[in-house]
C-alpha cells in the first residue's frame, strides 16, 4: 500500500516538475515566438522586414524545429495543466477527474500532433 | 473507502467566488487565468503548422496574417508576459538566494530574468532568423 502512495506522490511529482519546466518555457521562449510570428511578421518588423518569414523558424534548419517543439509542447502543457487547476478552483472541483482527462487528452494530442508534423518534415529532408 | 484511506487529500472546499474576496485573490486568479491564453496560442500555433502539413506553406503564412489570429496573439502577447513577470517574481519568492549575510529580495530576481529575457529573445532571434 506504501509503495502504491509512493508510486502516486512521485507521479504527481513528475507532473509537476514538467509543469515548472513548461512554465519556465513559457515565460521565456514563448514571447519571442509570439513576437516574431504576431508582430514581426504581419507588419514586416525587425527580423523579417518583408524579405523572410517565420516558415524559416520550422523548416530553416534543426535548431528552429526544436526551438518550436519546446516551446509550443511546453507552453501548451503549462497552459492546460494550470488552467484545469484554476477551474477546480472556481466551483468545478467535483468535476476534477473529467477536467483532468480532457487537459491530458488535449495536451497530449497537440504534442504527438506537433511531434508528427516536425518528424514527417525532418524525415523528409524539409528541415535543412 | 479504502482509496481514500490510502490517498487521504485534505482540500478545502471554495465557494466559486472566493476570488473577488479581495485583490490579491483577484490578481492570483487573475493569472491563473493567463494560462488559457498560452494553451489557446499554442493550439492555434498546431493549427497553422496542419495547414502547412496538409496544404501549403502559403497558407501557414496566411493563416499568421489573418487578422482575427494577429489580434488574439497580441492579446495573448499581454497575458504571456503578464505570466513572465509574476513567474519571475514567484521564482525570487520561493527560492530565495543567500550572499553573505543579505538574502535576494523577489524584485531582484524579476530585474535579472526580465534582463535574461531580452538576452534569450535576441539570442533565439540572432540563431534562428538572422544568422
Amino acid at each position: 500500500m506504501k509503495a502504491e502512495t509512493n508510486k502516486v506522490a512521485r507521479l504527481h511529482a513528475i507532473l509537476w516538475g514538467i509543469f515548472s519546466l513548461g512554465g519556465m518555457i513559457a515565460a521565456f521562449l514563448l514571447p519571442v515566438l509570439i513576437y516574431m510570428t504576431a508582430i514581426a511578421y504581419p507588419f514586416s518588423l525587425w527580423p523579417f522586414n518583408g524579405t523572410r518569414d517565420p516558415s524559416l523558424l520550422v523548416t530553416g534548419h534543426l535548431l528552429g524545429a526544436l526551438f518550436i517543439f519546446v516551446t509550443i509542447a511546453g507552453s501548451l502543457y503549462h497552459g492546460i495543466f494550470r488552467f484545469q487547476s484554476a477551474l477546480t478552483e472556481v466551483g468545478l472541483l467535483n468535476y476534477r477527474r473529467p477536467l483532468e482527462a480532457i487537459g491530458y487528452f488535449i495536451i497530449f494530442a497537440g504534442i504527438i500532433l506537433l511531434a508528427y508534423y516536425l518528424g514527417t518534415w525532418y524525415l523528409n529532408g524539409n528541415i535543412r | 473507502m479504502e482509496d481514500k484511506k490510502r490517498y487521504p487529500e485534505l482540500r478545502r472546499r471554495l465557494s466559486p467566488g472566493w476570488w473577488t474576496a479581495n485583490r490579491h485573490y483577484a490578481m492570483y486568479m487573475v493569472r491563473e487565468w493567463t494560462s488559457l491564453f498560452v494553451a489557446l496560442y499554442s493550439l492555434i500555433f498546431i493549427y497553422g503548422l496542419s495547414l502547412w502539413a496538409t496544404g501549403s506553406r502559403t497558407e501557414f503564412l496566411n493563416f499568421l496574417k489573418n487578422p482575427a489570429v494577429v489580434g488574439f496573439s497580441l492579446v495573448a502577447l499581454v497575458f504571456t508576459m503578464y505570466h513572465a513577470v509574476t513567474w519571475f517574481y514567484l521564482l525570487g519568492a520561493i527560492s530565495p538566494v543567500k550572499i553573505g549575510r543579505s538574502t535576494t529580495k523577489p524584485w531582484q530576481a524579476l530585474v535579472l530574468n526580465l534582463l535574461l529575457l531580452v538576452i534569450v529573445s535576441y539570442l533565439a532571434i540572432w540563431l534562428l532568423v538572422l544568422r
